[in-house]
């Protein structure tokens, strides 16, 4: 390795490492760790539960008809799916608006100028340690739904391993969406600003696939692909997928050169 | 080669001119400090020298290289301590400063080596292991001075660096202070306290209105009036001209 490519291997270990640190210590994080990997697995055991339980009133059960038949453990990773599509965005968001947003309400922006270390560097870090820290809790999600559902009385089949899988894709699918939201909280310079459009954008979303018109927006796509649409809705072209992926190397990008270019007014 | 250096700089927020046509020069071994009333320009004039705001006119260097775009090795010989340190509430005394060293350059070994110097020079040692959020302000001050000089910089700027201090710490980041230029290093250190100022610098220079209005030997009794006899003389000199 160069000498150049040497201190930016270097630059960039010291800036993973640090953002590591931080996310282990952020409460947030450890909050939405709590959801993703505990709350969602439950509510999805929990959800099957209750749409075949007995003597459901009528509205719950209209509301949860779709898991009232079928496989069990098909049932439950479906759910997961579902689950994961907008519980990855909301913990994903609240996650970038926390790392990206607190470096500005606290301050610490300006002394990481003037760094070895860029601020483009720190910023790159920073999305990827929350991208590996969001695909641990969607596969540890998946993990704890499966290991739930055979204790609850499922049984593994082809059909279950695939909605696994399903579940498993849509979370990384979201998990990806997020990372734009780290630009915004660097645009917005705010946490709370970030969660205001974290929350403008689930809403818009609801409205484009009202419209009908999901398929061409991403933050719509890992819903509908895991069936939350009904079975029509989840029959979604390559156009959508790449648009939706599209989103992550966007994102990073956007807030890499954001940072790298910031200054202090 | 001057380790810091402003060339006749102007920046202006919204219309009203915080720093205009200022220059200085910090040579290596050397402690500049800066003194002036609240709103002078002394912020702005660091924040431009740290290359955190980029001026409408003049230049900025740190170690011969514009501040704005620092290359990564003279970046690793400079440090600075403006408005807010590198320091994480939720991270302990030590991990700050290693995160600081490994963000300034140093592997991790050497990081490790040069935090536990650090921690003693600054005598922080009973707070090690400390969170940094349950820290006295003045324990956080002098850990956000460890954190901008633990890696034995070249050049440092340091804004205010014992506003919170008690006398104790007062003692230790004027030592470490003039341990840095011991050692070679060029430090341009901000200050209202002209007591404190007199003993750590070199030379002084007061900033009134955005501009340099003078210069003070350090020592004697009599800093005070002489500091507002340079202010009062520039105020009556703006007057006449305008």
């Amino acid at each position: 390795m160069t000498p150049r490519g040497t201190a930016s291997w270097s630059a960039a270990t010291a800036a993973m490492g640090t953002e590591l640190l931080k996310l282990r210590r952020g409460t947030t994080i450890r909050l939405c760790t709590v959801l993703l990997v505990v709350l969602v697995p439950l509510s999805c055991i929990g959800a099957v539960a209750l749409a075949r339980a007995p003597n459901l009133p009528g509205v719950t059960a209209a509301k949860f008809a779709p898991y009232a038949v079928g496989d069990l453990a098909t049932t439950h990773l479906q759910v997961l799916g579902q689950l994961l599509s907008i519980a990855v965005l909301l913990a994903g968001g609240f996650g970038c608006a926390w790392s990206f947003g607190r470096e500005f309400t606290d301050g610490t922006i300006g002394a990481l100028a003037g760094l070895p270390v860029g601020r483009g560097t720190v910023a790159l870090a920073k999305g990827l340690v929350l991208a590996g820290w969001l695909a641990c809790c969607v596969s540890a999600s998946a993990v704890v739904t499966i290991a739930l559902s055979l204790a609850a009385g499922g049984h593994p089949s082809p059909e279950s391993w695939r909605a696994a899988v399903l579940a498993w894709a849509v979370g990384l699918l979201a998990v990806g969406l997020c990372l734009p939201f780290g630009w915004v909280a660097s645009v917005t310079r705010s946490q709370l600003g970030t969660i205001g459009v974290l929350i403008a954008v689930v809403m818009l979303t609801q409205i484009v696939v009202t419209l009908g018109m999901g398929g061409w927006f991403p933050y719509a796509v890992p819903s509908l692909a895991s069936g939350m649409g009904g079975t029509e809705a989840a029959q979604l072209g390559p156009a959508s997928f790449v648009l939706t992926i599209s989103m992550a190397p966007l994102g990073l990008g956007a807030v890499g050169l954001l940072w790298s270019r910031l200054d202090q007014t | 080669m001057n380790a810091l250096e402003l060339t006749d700089v102007r920046h202006a927020f919204h219309g009203r001119l915080a720093v205009d046509g200022l220059s200085l020069v910090v040579a290596p071994g050397e402690v500049l400090a800066m003194i002036g009333l609240n709103g002078a320009g002394k912020t702005t004039a660091l924040r431009v020298l740290a290359g955190r705001l980029r001026p409408q006119a003049g230049r900025a260097c740190v170690l011969g290289e514009r501040s704005s775009r620092l290359s990564a090795p003279v970046a690793a010989r400079f440090g600075q301590l403006i408005d807010t340190a590198l320091l994480y509430p939720e991270l302990t005394v030590r991990e700050n400063l290693v995160l600081a060293g490994r963000l300034h350059g140093l592997d991790r070994t050497a990081a490790s080596r040069v935090t536990d110097e650090v921690i003693e020079r600054f005598a922080l040692g009973p707070w090690a292991a400390a969170r940094t959020r349950a820290l006295s302000s003045g324990n956080r001050q002098r850990l956000g001075v460890a954190t901008a000089v633990a890696h034995a910089p070249a050049a440092v700027i340091l804004d205010e660096p014992t506003n919170a201090l008690d006398p104790a710490g007062v003692v230790v980041v004027r030592e470490a202070v003039r341990h840095l230029a011991a050692q070679g290093a060029g430090v341009l250190v901000s200050s209202h306290h002209l007591d404190e100022v007199s003993r750590i610098a070199d030379r002084i220079v007061a900033v009134h209105a955005g501009r340099m209005v003078g210069a003070l030997e350090p020592g004697g009794v009599d800093l005070e009036r002489r500091f507002f006899d340079l202010v009062l003389a520039a105020d009556e000199q703006s007057a006449a001209h305008s």
